[in-house]
């Protein structure tokens, strides 16, 4: 008991440091999960962006239109990373990155190819 | 009550500035954060948001350590090292653990002495490095919350510029948090040696951490 009382402080200890970053995690993945299977509904998609990628892509036109041009994947969820307010999601075919907002997880970057380490991704969606 | 005030004044004024810092402190904290947030195109947190995040968490805990790493340092190396003059040293002929005597150990207790002090073995043998072991414990768990806080603020921010998070060993090695450690520790360093440096020649009337006004600058360990 002695042992669980203390294993459960220190998960929470870290939890609190670490700003709770995984109890996000479903929320997450669920809004990438919608975001990568609306491969056929741009659309959808153009209300999943945060409102600052939204504005940048629409600086290239109406939103369903440049999403629809661009390589955005479709695959399945691989692997989630929650750090305060910001996520990545990678894809079997593509890397996310999510922002919280007020209204709920939304997608700040999409599209997103890897430069090497320790380098930022390329990314063909994100706020300008 | 007025008397419990009285002669409890210096612990409860100290503790009543930490709170009021420690808001004051958040306060500034969630605008710093926001300014950030909004030249990124990202929306402001609140602050209760703010002070459950890594970010405060880091913010408080880098400060925590280095301040219990500076007592924790001060109290063991003034059993050993001196500073002929000082009035935060002792004697030089004073070096060392000191006899029983000396500690109002053994048979030189006094009716007043704590029981651990009285118990002998380990419990007095604990009780007689306990400032120092609460120091030590309290620098090393509060450094490794800055760590590990460290690591997540450093993660978000890592996120916030597309790039990849790190492992907890992987930020162990980096630069942001070997410089947000030593910036602390090097300040805490020079207090330190300058308060050890500084009442040697300098008086603080009435204050137990100054000579009296009137004792000689080779005077050591005399407290007015």
């Amino acid at each position: 008991m002695t042992t669980r009382f203390g294993l459960a402080t220190v998960a929470l200890a870290v939890a609190v440091l670490t700003g709770c970053g995984d109890l996000s995690a479903d929320e997450v993945e669920d809004l990438a999960t919608t975001f990568a299977r609306a491969d056929d509904d741009p659309g959808t998609r153009c209300e999943l962006l945060a409102s600052t990628t939204l504005a940048a892509v629409q600086q290239d036109g109406p939103c369903d239109d440049v999403l629809a041009e661009l390589p955005l994947g479709s695959g399945d969820v691989t692997a989630i990373e929650v750090w305060g307010e910001e996520a990545q999601v990678k894809l079997s075919d593509d890397t996310l990155f999510l922002t919280r907002t007020s209204d709920g997880w939304r997608v700040s970057a999409a599209a997103c190819t890897p430069q090497g380490a320790d380098l930022p991704y390329d990314c063909d969606v994100e706020a300008s | 009550m007025r008397r419990f005030l009285f002669l409890n004044g210096l612990s409860l004024a100290f503790g009543g500035l930490f709170l009021a810092s420690l808001v004051g402190q958040a306060f500034a904290g969630v605008a710093d954060v926001n300014d950030h947030r909004l030249s990124e195109g990202l929306e402001p947190i609140s602050l209760a948001r703010f002070v459950t995040s890594s970010s405060f968490a880091v913010d408080v805990m880098e400060n925590w350590q280095s301040e219990y790493l500076q007592f924790f340092l001060y109290v063991f190396a003034t059993v050993w090292l001196v500073q002929l003059g000082s009035a935060e040293s002792k004697e030089p002929h004073k070096v060392g653990r000191e006899s029983d005597e000396q500690q109002s150990l053994g048979k030189h207790l006094r009716k007043d002495s704590p029981a651990w002090a009285r118990a002998g073995g380990v419990r007095t043998a604990l009780f007689s490095r306990s400032l120092g072991v609460v120091m030590g414990t309290l620098f090393l768990l509060t450094w490794a919350a800055s760590s590990v806080a460290g690591w997540s603020a450093f993660n978000n921010e890592q996120l916030m510029g597309r790039e990849d998070p790190v492992s907890w060993v992987g930020y162990l090695g980096q630069a942001e948090f070997w410089n947000r450690t030593l910036q602390n520790w090097q300040s805490e360093m020079l207090a330190v040696g300058s308060m050890a440096i500084f009442s040697v020649y300098l008086r603080q009337r009435g204050s137990p951490e100054s000579k009296p006004v009137g004792a000689a600058h080779h005077d050591t360990g005399q407290t007015g």
